[in-house]
């Protein structure tokens, strides 16, 4: 029990449209345990990036259960799920979403502002992060001054800087070429033979198929869930 | 939490500052323009005030009069109110029953009317003149610098005038004065001294001493108003406090006057305290009207930065969607933006000080007036700016803090 990470039970999540509701979830039911790796796939409209946002806590589900790492989040208050996040999840999006005018060591800190971390002991993990994804020699640079890789590597040591249960990656490569995907899927595969616990949303099977485990939505609910024998 | 995360919410009003240099001076203008002028205002009104107290303190601080009747402005003469008609004017009895007790130095009926002086066609602008008796600078103070004061003699109506020195400078230049027949409102007269009048002694506007007359001569020549031109002044000796002086000069005005106990006084006592608060309440009046005036200005000021930040939360919206997915609650991203705000009207006010000392400086220049330091106003102005930020950011920073993460990192 203690080594699922996320357990959601029977999600539904419905939104208001024009007088009518429309479901993006209906009863969705699945575990994922401590260092897994896993993809979400599905088409658009499966209700992919709504579980996404559940999963990450910036959404709360209309109906189901949602423990995360033991603590049941699917009914918080707005700042507790804020709370939560800080602590439990590190994000990655698809569009990077650094802080332009800030380093890339500045963008690292910014979560641990939020944890209320002092600011030496915040400047000392966010080097520690950054050198993780081998960016040590780019710390004073902002986002402008680095390539597309670059900047996903600054928000990938952001996500990891709090130490979070869960990695949660936003088609992490939608905005780079195929060489430097496979670059920031080879540091994922790394922090996950590390012992880390990684979501991947994507619709690229290539992207995928780095994952250990895929898991594909269709129109709101589980259509397959199967491993990777591939991927190690 | 709040003050942990100061830094950070002051760094990134500084990084939005720097990046919309023009916009954000735009913004703060409002909040400079009514800070600088709420300074200015200050400054003088706390220069006059000096200048005042100074005057008090150097020129004649024992000195009081008695009038017909008291009023903060003065009165209408073909209007006066039915207390002021009922009271006599006061006359030479009233300040001969004065100047009989023990404990006064000098009491004398004086009168004051205003008029240009003349001198083979050069004119001053209006100016006080005092119909007074020898003693005059026993009783206010100043120095003669040439010539001699009225002999007593001369009281009784001769033309004669003593001239205080910047008046004599307009009309004569560097020629001497003494024995020259100017014309005072159309009267001549014969100069026979000049004065200076006591450092720091205070003068409100158009009404600067320009020369000292016989009693007698004035009361002649001139039509003078008995309420508001007609006074007697009164001198306490060395070491009788105010109080006690007027306490028996009322006594004995009534006496002369004949008043029954319980029939009120029929004339008014003004103690240079009295004139200060008088002074002081005028210029407090002053001051509040410039406030309020320039308070619309903070208001015009503070919307701007309520508009500005509606922008600025509107153009964040994605980095306010980032900043909750880390973790920030509201009240953190509310704090942020009202960092913000108030970091935006704080340096509005402090360059709004910086120009207000600075026209307050050149104006006292332009109307040789005295300085004064007005740190509490200073200090008024850095907290009254930093709450326009507070209280205009908080709708704004409160948008912000409610908006919905997903939606908020969708936004493009």
């Amino acid at each position: 029990m203690s080594d699922r990470v996320i357990h959601v039970e029977e999600l539904v999540r419905e939104y208001p449209m024009g007088g009518e509701k429309v479901l993006a979830l209906r009863g969705l039911t699945l575990s994922i345990r401590r260092n897994e790796y896993v993809a979400i796939m599905g088409p658009s409209g499966s209700g992919k990036s709504t579980l996404m946002n559940l999963l990450g806590c910036l959404d709360t589900p209309s109906g189901g259960d949602y423990w995360l790492n033991g603590q049941e989040v699917s009914r918080l208050t707005d700042d507790a799920l804020a709370r939560v996040r800080n602590k439990e999840i590190g994000f990655v999006f698809q569009t990077f979403n650094l802080l332009p005018r800030a380093s890339a060591l500045h963008n690292v800190e910014l979560p641990l502002v939020y944890a209320g971390v002092g600011s030496r002991e915040r400047r000392e993990r966010a080097v520690r992060a950054l050198t993780r994804v081998g960016l040590q020699n780019r710390m004073h640079h902002r986002p402008n001054e680095l390539s597309g890789g670059q900047r996903q590597r600054v928000a990938i040591a952001r996500a990891l800087v709090n130490e979070p249960s869960l990695l949660l990656a936003d088609e992490p490569t939608g905005n780079l070429d195929s060489t430097t995907s496979e670059e920031i899927m080879r540091v994922f595969s790394e922090l996950h033979a590390q012992g880390q616990t990684i979501v991947v949303v994507t619709h690229e099977p290539s992207i995928a198929a780095h994952a250990e485990r895929v898991v594909v939505l269709r129109d709101g609910k589980l259509d397959s869930d199967t491993r990777n024998r591939a991927a190690a | 939490m709040i003050l942990r995360n100061l830094d950070e919410g002051i760094g990134i009003a500084l990084d939005s500052l720097r990046t919309n240099k023009l916009r954000s001076a735009l913004t703060i203008l409002g909040v400079v323009i009514g800070v600088a002028t709420v300074m200015a205002m200050a400054s003088i009104v706390e220069g006059v005030r000096t200048q005042i107290f100074n005057a008090m303190n150097t020129a004649s601080p024992n000195t009081f009069y008695v009038v017909r009747f008291f009023s903060q402005t003065p009165l209408n003469p073909q209007h006066l109110p039915y207390e002021v008609r009922i009271r006599p004017p006061v006359n030479d009895r009233d300040a001969e029953a004065i100047r009989r007790m023990p404990e006064v130095e000098h009491a004398a009926l004086w009168v004051q009317v205003f008029y240009r002086l003349e001198y083979q066609g050069v004119q001053t602008q209006t100016v006080l003149i005092y119909g007074a008796d020898q003693r005059y600078m026993d009783v206010l103070g100043g120095t003669l610098l040439r010539g001699r004061f009225f002999a007593p003699g001369e009281l009784d109506g001769e033309p004669v005038a003593v001239l205080e020195v910047e008046s004599a400078d307009r009309l004569f230049g560097r020629i001497d004065p003494i024995g020259k027949r100017i014309r005072i409102g159309g009267v001549a007269m014969t100069v026979i001294g000049l004065y200076q009048r006591p450092e720091n002694m205070f003068e409100p506007p158009g009404q600067q001493i320009g020369a000292i007359i016989p009693f007698e001569t004035a009361r002649r020549n001139y039509p003078y108003d008995e309420t508001n031109g007609l006074f007697i002044s009164i001198k306490p000796h060395e070491g009788i406090p105010v109080t006690r002086a007027k306490d028996l000069s009322i006594a004995a005005l009534r006496r002369a006057r004949s008043l029954r106990p319980g029939m009120p006084n029929t004339f008014d006592i003004i103690t240079q305290d009295q004139i200060l608060d008088t002074i002081s309440s005028l210029t407090s009046a002053f001051f509040g009207v410039m406030v309020a005036l320039s308070s619309v200005a903070l208001l015009v000021g503070g919307i701007g930065v309520m508009a500005i930040m509606m922008v600025s939360v509107t153009d964040r919206t994605r980095e306010i969607g980032l900043r909750k997915a880390m973790g920030a609650t509201r009240q953190e991203i509310l704090w942020q933006f009202l960092v913000e705000a108030a970091t935006l009207t704080l340096l509005g006010g402090l360059i709004g000080i910086v120009v207000g000392l600075l026209v307050g400086v050149v104006l006292k220049q332009l109307m040789d007036m005295q300085s004064g330091v007005p740190l509490w106003s200073a200090l008024m102005a850095t907290v009254v700016s930093i709450l326009i930020g507070l209280v205009f950011g908080l709708y704004p920073a409160n948008r912000a803090a409610r908006m919905d993460p997903v939606e908020a990192l969708r936004h493009e």
